[in-house]
């Protein structure tokens, strides 16, 4: 029911492995680890293999997210979707701005390219 | 008298005149007039003069008064030199604007005297002419909405069959029962010439002329198509290109178009969002399944076509929302369940349709004022030797033959939740476990479960406002075709009404907030979504078809 965020650095990216939920109520956990990045850092990577549950509320704090990162002139990748929130991140065009990636080796080498 | 009442009323209503006071002031009070035969100044409620007038203890003199209002400088402009406010418990109705003295002297005491009386005198008298005059409009608006329902009635009763085929070994039934509020409701029976018979049952969506219109149009459009086309799917798609330019704003048309073989039993439809219709044989009630958009929606629509028998003995009916969407006192609806148990105890020895009306009003009970047209077309096959045997094209409808029927209106589980932000969790892992045994594919089950926490959450938010103390109920219904997830919310935030369809573009630029994505995702996540209210509940369907995608 809770989200927890780690921050892991990996060289000009940076990688968020979300734990638990992405709903309206974790806005201060994403937004918290967000801002613990360093302005320098071009890529976030979301990584949502360990994600049990996300909703529209959570939709709506990823599009707040990549206004955000938008703004500091950062791309933003995603890793470890399951089918079902491909199919919802397609539906809703955010795989349109939000790169999608198999894994961590894949988003890593788009993100230095 | 009544000549001045317009113009007064209309000084407060939207722009405004007192021409015609004019003339009668003048008349009144021989010593005061004005060059020009009317002067238009409106005075909003805004305008300071308004509340000063409405307290003024007589005339006022706009020549003298020191108030910063537009409308003051407007009467000045036009030549006003004194106001007598009509004023009524309190209400200021109007004013008698005056231009000058023609002596070119002041308006003296006596004169003011001599206005004051006579606006204290006119204004209860102009304040119930004006009363009678909105009452009299509004007696006419009645009568002319009246007036409506009757053309839109008699419109629609025009295309409706005169009478009914005759088919040896067949038993053909119709009935139409019109609202008091036309709903739109048509049925057909065209004859394709070589034996065969077109069925036809439909519903505009709307109601009054426009909807009667549509109606007509598309009776005509069928009646002309379907013996040169004949296929049900061609006809229904030919009818939806000709319907599409032509259909007003928000209006639609379901109808279901098949064609009856009487010899054989054979009949092939296609559907355009209308009901499903019900096959009763030997081995229970099925509803015969084919899907495609209303007419008159989208350009381009195809409808696919489902073939099939109806055997001796058998019985098939095509109905109309307002049987199935009627309530009982307690607001419960009818339902499908109700219709199909109907279905399931007909027999040979009785009328099938006075059954099913019979049953109705037993439910809805005496006093009911009828919410939607009824239309119900029954086709009965007599009892024979031949084996009856539905063979739909779709393996799922053959299938289905031999199988139980479902048991109609036993949930699969029912329980409330307290409407506290967070709970949609506990309701989506809980409807998960009820369909679990049905053995929906993977996907399909992650769509559900997104779709019914989406819901919940909406019921939560809206429908509790948060509150722990406002239940959300949930119901879960599954037969051989379908899953059906029933979320009932208090509606304390009223009906919640449709969202803007997401735009990312446009959440990316702050001109629509991030949020807001519940609705546009439950649509697409289930095969439909349907709202409906009643005695302060809202309850959103959520509909997942068993097989499919």
């Amino acid at each position: 029911m809770t989200t927890t965020v780690d921050v892991a650095p990996a060289g000009s990216a940076t990688i968020l492995r979300i734990h638990g939920d992405i709903t309206g109520a974790s806005e201060a956990p994403l937004m918290d680890a967000y801002a613990a990045i360093p302005a320098s850092v071009r890529s976030v990577v979301l990584d949502f293999g360990d994600l049990e549950y996300m909703n529209s509320g959570g939709i709506g704090l990823l599009v707040t997210l990549l206004v955000r990162a938008q703004r500091a002139g950062q791309r933003l990748l995603a890793i470890g979707l399951s089918e079902h929130y491909r199919e919802i991140l397609a539906l809703t065009r955010l795989d349109e701005a939000i790169g999608i990636h198999d894994d961590e080796g894949a988003a890593l080498a788009a993100a230095s390219a | 008298m009544t000549a001045l009442t317009r113009p007064v009323r209309r000084l407060f209503g939207r722009a405004a005149a007192a021409p015609a006071g004019l003339d009668d002031a003048t008349a009144a009070a021989p010593s005061v007039a004005i060059e020009q035969p009317g002067i238009a100044v409106e005075i909003p409620e805004s305008d300071p003069l308004f509340a000063y007038l409405q307290a003024a203890p007589g005339p006022v003199d706009v020549t003298r008064l020191e108030l910063a209002s537009a409308a003051l400088q407007q009467l000045r402009d036009a030549g006003v030199a004194l106001v007598v406010p009509l004023v009524t418990q309190g209400e200021l109705i109007g004013t008698l604007n005056l231009g000058p003295r023609l002596s070119e002297q002041e308006y003296s005491t006596d004169d003011r005297r001599l206005l004051a009386t006579l606006a204290a005198q006119a204004a209860p008298a102009i304040r119930v002419a004006q009363l009678v005059r909105e009452q009299a409009a509004e007696a006419a608006e009645r009568e002319r909405y009246e007036q409506e329902l009757k053309v839109a009635q008699l419109i629609q009763q025009q295309f409706l069959p005169r009478e009914l085929p005759k088919l040896a070994e067949w038993q053909v039934a119709a009935y139409y029962g019109p609202a008091r509020v036309v709903g739109g409701d048509f049925y057909d029976f065209i004859d394709l010439g070589d034996g065969r018979i077109g069925v036809v049952v439909g519903d505009v969506t709307d109601k009054g002329v426009p909807a009667a219109l549509v109606m007509a149009r598309t009776h005509s459009i069928l009646r002309a198509e379907a013996p040169r086309l004949v296929e049900p799917g061609k006809v229904l798609a030919r009818a939806n290109e000709l319907l599409v330019p032509e259909m007003p704003a928000r209006m639609f048309v379901t109808c279901l178009y098949g064609v009856l073989e009487p010899a054989s039993g054979r009949f092939v439809f296609a559907n355009a969002g209308h009901n499903l219709p019900y096959l009763r044989t030997d081995h229970g009630v099925r509803e015969l399944r084919a899907t495609g958009l209303p007419l008159g929606l989208l350009p381009d629509v195809t409808y696919e076509e489902t073939e099939g028998e109806v055997g001796h003995g058998d019985a098939m009916l095509l109905y109309s929302d307002g049987l199935v969407e009627a309530h009982d006192p307690q607001r419960e609806m009818y339902g499908f369940p109700r219709l199909r148990e109907a279905m399931a105890a007909d027999d040979a020895d009785s009328d099938l349709l006075d059954r099913l009306l019979d049953g109705l009003h037993a439910f809805t009970g005496g006093g009911w004022e009828q919410e939607d047209d009824i239309t119900l077309v029954s086709l009965r096959r007599a009892a024979g030797v031949a084996v009856a045997g539905w063979t739909g094209d779709r393996p799922e409808v053959a299938l289905t033959h031999d199988a139980t029927p479902a048991t109609a209106g036993e949930p699969l589980l029912v329980f409330s939740i307290e409407g506290a932000i967070g709970n949609e969790r506990e309701a989506m892992t809980r409807v998960a476990a009820a369909v679990a045994p049905l053995g929906l594919e993977g996907p399909r089950l992650e769509r559900l479960k997104t779709a019914v926490a989406e819901t919940v959450m909406n019921a939560i938010e809206y429908g509790s406002q948060g509150r722990a103390d406002v239940p959300v109920d949930v119901r879960v219904d599954a037969d051989d075709q379908a899953i059906r997830v029933q979320v009932t919310d208090r509606a304390l935030s009223g009906p919640v009404p449709d969202a803007e369809a997401p735009d990312l573009a446009a959440k990316l630029d702050g001109r629509q907030k991030p949020r807001g994505w519940g609705l546009f995702l439950i649509r697409h996540m289930v095969d439909a979504m349907d709202v409906s209210t009643a005695d302060g509940l809202q309850t959103v369907t959520l509909t997942l078809a068993r097989d499919g995608r």
